[in-house]
């Protein structure tokens, strides 16, 4: 049974620090055949989950949330409500978005998330989280120096635009709205889904217009 | 808990790297890190904060050192060894000292799709009327709880406002304690000039989702 034990749990970590071997790719091995031969683990299970996010679940859900929002203000308004309710009519609702908050970019506020304490990420319409995410690099550095860390993205923000950090402490998790670049009012939905990247429902990326985005 | 995984604000930190890189799994081991970990048996009373805070207890070198799934992995084989499904001398011979273990049925693969299609609240009862209002100044309580916690030390001792109230939700602290109960949960609008000292002109905002019992009137 599970001890709930802090003190249990450090011991065993420092145990695993020198039994485990050191390169991941064999410890996962390990892992995983042990536990596949102990029936811990259903192979088709796991291949499910591997499936599901390799192939499946990723950016271009949020991207076409993003768009609809782009054209149907009453659907924005509801996204920015209850986004957990508006993405359900997409079939998205999911891992992770039980409490979605979508967040609004405009000309005076710029939107970016993080999460500090470890890595939450609204699964199910943005995928897995590109490695940087989970970096420490950006966990210790977003919440402080944004605008610097924006700057690295290639965003610079004007001084006259503020901020918002977001900080995914709870099972709330966060998708930024976009702004909608200019010039692309006679476009498709399918069209301007195209244009929404992942890195701009976190909060890196800014400008979407076509033509920075060829340049 | 004050631990080596609670980064914000943490300075000496340097570059972003991969910052173009659109892939969802860098490498082989890192998809079946993945999968391996979402479809690992549990106890029934196994919770995301539990797999929080065994993965804050990693030796505080590995944590910052090692790559993000291979926690992932230690993180698993630590709580199975923890709740006696797995030993450390089964991990050295690569090879299982006992039978299956029929009370704790692996996931199937239905399981998993269906889990991932479900939107699952956190959202539990309260009895307890929320504290606070949005609009109200609060202070976050400058110690954090020895086990896991949510409550991140930049914020600690530090005023903001309540922008949003969302009802009670699972206490995290409680919840990797194997005593889940809700709590109400608030989000926190911090200036960053309040945050840190070099933001001290900025217009800038951190916000923060925290508990109740996180915060106090000021």
């Amino acid at each position: 049974m599970t001890s709930f034990d802090s003190r249990r749990i450090s011991s065993i970590h420092h145990d695993l620090h020198q039994h485990l071997p050191s390169e991941s790719v064999l410890r996962t091995k390990a892992l995983e055949s042990l536990l596949v031969e102990k029936g811990l683990i259903d192979p088709a299970a796991m291949d499910a989950w591997i499936e599901m996010y390799r192939d499946e679940i990723g950016p271009k859900r949020g991207a076409k949330v993003v768009a609809r929002a782009w054209r149907d203000p009453s659907f924005k308004r509801d996204l920015l409500e209850n986004a957990t309710a508006a993405i359900e009519q997409f079939g998205f609702a999911g891992h992770g978005t039980g409490h979605l908050q979508a967040v609004e970019n405009t000309s005076e506020i710029h939107n970016l998330v993080v999460c500090t304490l470890c890595s939450c990420y609204p699964f199910s319409i943005l995928g897995i989280p590109p490695a940087w995410y989970k970096s420490n690099e950006y966990r210790a550095r977003a919440v402080r120096e944004p605008r610097a860390v924006l700057s690295e993205f290639g965003v610079e923000i004007p001084p006259t635009v503020e901020v918002r950090v977001w900080d995914s402490t709870s099972e709330r998790r966060y998708l930024v709205i976009p702004q909608q670049p200019n010039g692309v009012e006679s476009w498709s939905q399918e069209q301007l889904a195209e244009l929404v990247s992942r890195n701009s429902m976190i909060g890196t990326q800014r400008d979407l217009s076509p033509t920075r985005r060829q340049a | 808990m004050d631990g080596v995984h609670d980064l914000g604000g943490r300075e000496g930190f340097g570059p972003i790297l991969g910052k173009g890189d659109e892939r969802p799994f860098r490498f082989d081991w890192e998809m079946r890190a993945f999968g391996l970990a979402q479809a690992a048996a549990g106890d029934a009373n196994w919770s995301i904060d539990w797999f929080r805070h065994c993965r804050e207890l990693i030796v505080p070198a590995e944590y910052l050192t090692r790559p993000y799934f291979d926690q992932w992995v230690v993180t698993i084989a630590a709580q199975m060894i923890d709740a006696g499904y797995l030993t450390l001398e089964e991990l050295d011979a690569g090879k299982s000292a006992f039978v299956r273990q029929p009370g704790y049925p692996p996931e199937t693969a239905e399981e998993a799709r269906a889990y991932v299609q479900s939107a699952r609240s956190y959202a539990l009862d309260s009895e307890a009327p929320p504290l606070f209002v949005v609009g109200d100044a609060v202070r976050a309580k400058s110690m954090g709880h020895p086990g896991h916690t949510r409550l991140p030390s930049y914020a600690r001792g530090r005023r903001g406002s309540v922008i949003g109230h969302h009802g009670a939700h699972v206490l995290p602290d409680a919840s990797a304690a194997g005593t889940p109960r809700g709590e109400h949960l608030y989000t926190i609008g911090f200036a960053a000039s309040e945050l840190w000292p070099e933001a001290h002109d900025s217009c800038d905002q951190v916000f923060v989702d925290l508990w109740e019992s996180y915060l106090e009137r000021i």
